[in-house]
């Protein structure tokens, strides 16, 4: 996977070398080639290295760590270790279901910034809360999670279309497809991090790439 | 404007600059939501003000060497002036 950090990197170097230039020898923009030069160093350089920023940081703000990087997210990180295929967050992220290192973003694709306004303006609250406020006791969705979520990876596939359970009514699929029927109803995936069950639940090690534990 | 006014802006702007690109390099080798806080808000402002107080001392500079419309009137009818 290609990665454009060492370039950015080297564009904001390359932009503080340029304005320390201008800044310790304005003499220069005297001539015509100085004040390019400045206009190069002062605005087109800092744009650029603004604007590469701001994208690594969008990019990096969908990485697993990021989200676990709040203390608040703490149990939810645990969670995806909980030794419990019922566990449908653990279940995800154990089996390579979701990527493991956007795992929470796979899932919660429309919430805080990379949703619709409303979603940016309460991930800025939920930042005020954070070292601000006061953070509940129980953390919840604002609103039941849409089946559009899992049918994005879900639909089509020969376990959804054709599971028993799932056709077990004439009407279920269709239901669930039109998100009337919630794929965490009760008695269906209904744990997703079973945050109030990690006390008695064991934990499974994770397999590092070079095999160990 | 003078030559010593516009370096100062020029210094005040790179200083800035500095100072935003500095903060936005420390926070691409930090990966937690406080640097995503720092880029935004202290990185971001720093580097935007900079770039506002140079594109400022520009039109400043831009304005301070425009001639005055006498001059150029006398400047585009000579034969007048001969007279």
């Amino acid at each position: 996977m290609v990665t454009w950090t060492p370039l950015l990197v080297a564009t904001i170097v390359i932009s503080m070398v340029l304005v320390a230039l201008i800044m310790f020898r304005p003499a220069i923009t005297i001539g015509k080639g100085g004040k390019i030069l400045a206009f190069v160093s002062l605005f087109i350089f800092p744009v650029l290295s603004g604007g590469g920023g701001i994208s690594e940081h969008m990019e990096r703000s969908k990485r697993t760590e990021f989200c676990l990087s709040c203390h608040t997210m703490a149990d939810h990180g645990k969670s995806l270790r909980v030794d419990d295929p019922s566990f449908l967050a653990a279940a995800h992220y154990q089996n390579n279901r979701v990527p493991r290192d956007q795992a929470c973003f796979t899932c919660h694709t429309d919430y805080t910034m990379f949703g619709n306004y409303k979603a940016k303006l309460r991930g800025l609250r939920h930042v005020y809360v954070q070292y601000l406020g006061k953070v509940p006791d129980k953390i919840e969705l604002y609103s039941p999670y849409n089946n559009r979520e899992c049918l994005h990876c879900h639909q089509g596939a020969r376990s959804f279309e054709e599971g028993a359970t799932h056709n077990a009514e004439p009407r279920r699929l269709q239901q669930i497809k039109a998100n009337n029927l919630s794929c965490n109803s009760a008695g269906c995936h209904e744990t997703v991090h079973g945050i109030d069950k990690l006390s008695e639940a064991k934990f499974w090690n994770e397999v590092k790439e070079d095999g160990s534990k | 404007m003078d030559r010593n006014k516009l370096e100062r802006r020029l210094r005040t702007s790179g200083a800035l600059l500095l100072a935003g690109l500095g903060v936005e390099l420390v926070t691409l080798f930090w990966s937690h939501s406080t640097a995503f806080l720092l880029f935004i808000f202290l990185g971001g402002i720093l580097i935007v003000l900079g770039m506002m107080i140079f594109l400022l001392a520009l039109l400043a500079a831009g304005e301070a060497t425009t001639p005055d419309d006498s001059g150029k009137a006398a400047d585009r009818t000579p034969e007048v002036r001969a007279v």
